[in-house]
């Protein structure tokens, strides 16, 4: 067995389990040896399994019979500590007292399991999902800064190569946000295309579930596993799930890659420019061909997702304001809870009026680009317990400026990802996000693969 | 009652006086961008949302 073969792709480990050149309880124990090592520094696991082995155990069992799954069975995958688990307690972050969560599998897990998946463990998250800190976890690349968040806990682990894909919750960039900040690949797929059943709501029109992994492929055996309708979810789309494999290993020179000249790259720190700049001459150099554009609606964007977020979060909170259980909040989130009763119901709506003008502008950009890319994060990642960042020619609140060129593409529920494309002069990963119309995840899958394989980054990780 | 006193109670804002303060003034940069919206006309645009009175067990 090679040496720390948890730290290997799924596409090499799958087919290794599939001949028996591994086990899954090799792998497991693997994985919890690297947990029980590292995890001490990174903190990005709450909780592990106790019958990770037997799980283990069942999925090796299954495989020697011939009965595979497919490319997840027998692999260790981690969950967001915000979705439900059967056999696992969850908290969504929170320590509040009188605030539990039912032992029930989500529908995400649920389909994990039925992919032959190992569900190892739970990461940390901010609390209920609020912020991009996600404390007391560490950037893997250096521990005295922040994995981001919210999902910093799956950022942290799949940096790390804990785990090869660990999911996470998206409601203005937190897959995407700590995928970045971490140097892995974070995919939020279209609002609909993934169950949200049986994961603590943050904002019902806002919440995407996906994963974070090891590379673009990766993602892509998790998609597969994990899309389709669920009538347990409202949000839940009634569209064809295609296989999305195919879309690994495909030519772009047809490609139309967009570039939003304003927002996007309005002020962002030297080296995530210069860092894009490259990718968008890779993406040249290879065929495809450059469309800039202009979105003048994003001006009213942060306003819009403000509105929205602040005003389904306190609504889904109402018990725990009620009952007074938010006091046990921590100070930040408790804050953001007890304010959304002062966005008012004409400004809700007309947030909403806001995002039917910014998606009907985006579907007339995507009549001319199939993709369009940017930065994810203008800024890598920042020292913790710092607020406030110069980015560009001014400073910046570190939470503001984290989640400029993720939420809109949450208000407008288009399928995007980050994934690796460089590091700054510090050493610090940056994130390269492209973003596809709604439901073409094979648009964006080809575009993001093709990048990948024209590079290395996916084969540098940090040594904890 | 005063004024203050009277909006807190109709918005349901149940909040002590020195919770008040700090909920307000965490508020104020978020209740500028907000604010930005209203400046929009936007009288003929349907909001995203959509009612959809079947239940989900029957929605196509």
């Amino acid at each position: 067995m090679r040496e720390n073969p948890i730290t290997r792709p799924i596409a090499e480990l799958s087919a290794d389990l599939r001949l028996g050149k591994l086990t899954s309880p090799d792998l497991v124990e693997n994985a919890l040896d690297r947990i029980a090592t590292l995890d001490r520094k990174l903190e990005s696991f709450v909780c592990l399994a106790e019958d990770a082995r037997d799980q283990a155990a069942v999925a090796d069992r299954e495989i020697a019979q011939g009965r595979w799954r497919g490319p997840l069975h027998g692999v260790p995958v981690a969950v967001k500590d915000n979705y439900l688990t059967a056999d696992m307690p969850s908290h969504a972050g929170t320590d509040a007292p009188g605030v539990h969560f039912a032992r029930q599998d989500s529908t995400v897990v649920a389909k994990l399991r039925e992919a032959g998946a190992v569900i190892i463990g739970k990461t940390r998250m901010h609390e209920f999902a609020w912020g991009n800190v996600t404390p007391p976890s560490k950037n893997p690349w250096d521990l005295s800064r922040v994995p981001g968040g919210s999902s910093g806990g799956s950022g942290a682990a799949v940096a790390a190569r804990l785990v090869p894909v660990a999911m996470g919750s998206d409601t203005g960039g937190s897959i995407r946000i700590p995928a970045a900040l971490c140097g892995t690949v974070g995919l939020k797929p279209t609002f609909g295309r993934v169950s949200r059943a049986g994961i603590v709501p943050h904002s019902w029109s806002l919440d995407h579930a996906g994963p974070l992994s090891y590379t673009v492929a990766d993602s892509v055996y998790a998609l597969n596993a994990i899309s389709g309708h669920d009538p347990k979810d409202p949000g839940s789309a009634r569209t064809d799930v295609p296989d999305f494999t195919a879309a690994l290993g495909q030519p772009i020179t047809d490609l139309r890659v967009g570039i939003c000249r304003n927002h996007m790259f309005d002020s962002n720190q030297p080296d995530v420019d210069a860092a894009i700049d490259a990718a968008i001459r890779f993406y040249r150099d290879a065929g495809a061909r450059l469309v800039e554009f202009e979105l003048p609606i994003l001006a009213f964007g942060l306003g819009a997702i403000f509105a929205i977020e602040l005003s389904s979060s306190t609504a889904y909170h109402s018990r725990n304001l009620a009952s007074g259980a938010v006091t046990g909040f921590t100070e930040d989130v408790r804050t953001l809870v007890e304010m959304g009763r002062l966005v008012t119901g004409p400004d809700y709506l007309k947030a909403e009026q806001l995002r039917r003008v910014l998606i009907d502008d985006l579907a007339k950009v995507f009549a001319d680009v199939d993709v369009i890319l940017g930065p994810t994060c203008p800024l890598t990642a920042w020292p913790i317990g710092e607020w406030t960042v110069r980015v560009g020619a001014q400073d910046e609140s570190v939470l503001a400026a984290s989640w400029r060129l993720t939420y809109p593409w949450n208000l407008a529920g288009l399928p995007a990802i980050s994934l690796p494309c460089g590091f700054d002069s510090a050493g610090l990963p940056i994130g390269l996000q492209l973003a596809s119309r709604p439901f073409d995840e094979m648009t964006l899958i080809r575009a993001a693969d093709a990048y990948e394989r024209g590079h290395r980054w996916k084969e540098m990780h940090p040594k904890v | 009652m005063n004024e203050m006193e009277m909006l807190f109670e109709a918005l349901g804002i149940q909040l002590e006086k020195q919770r008040r303060s700090a909920v307000l003034a965490a508020f104020q940069p978020m209740a500028q961008e907000i604010a930005k919206l209203r400046s929009l006309d936007l009288t003929d645009v349907h909001p995203a949302v959509v009612f959809a009175p079947m239940p989900m067990s029957q929605q196509d």
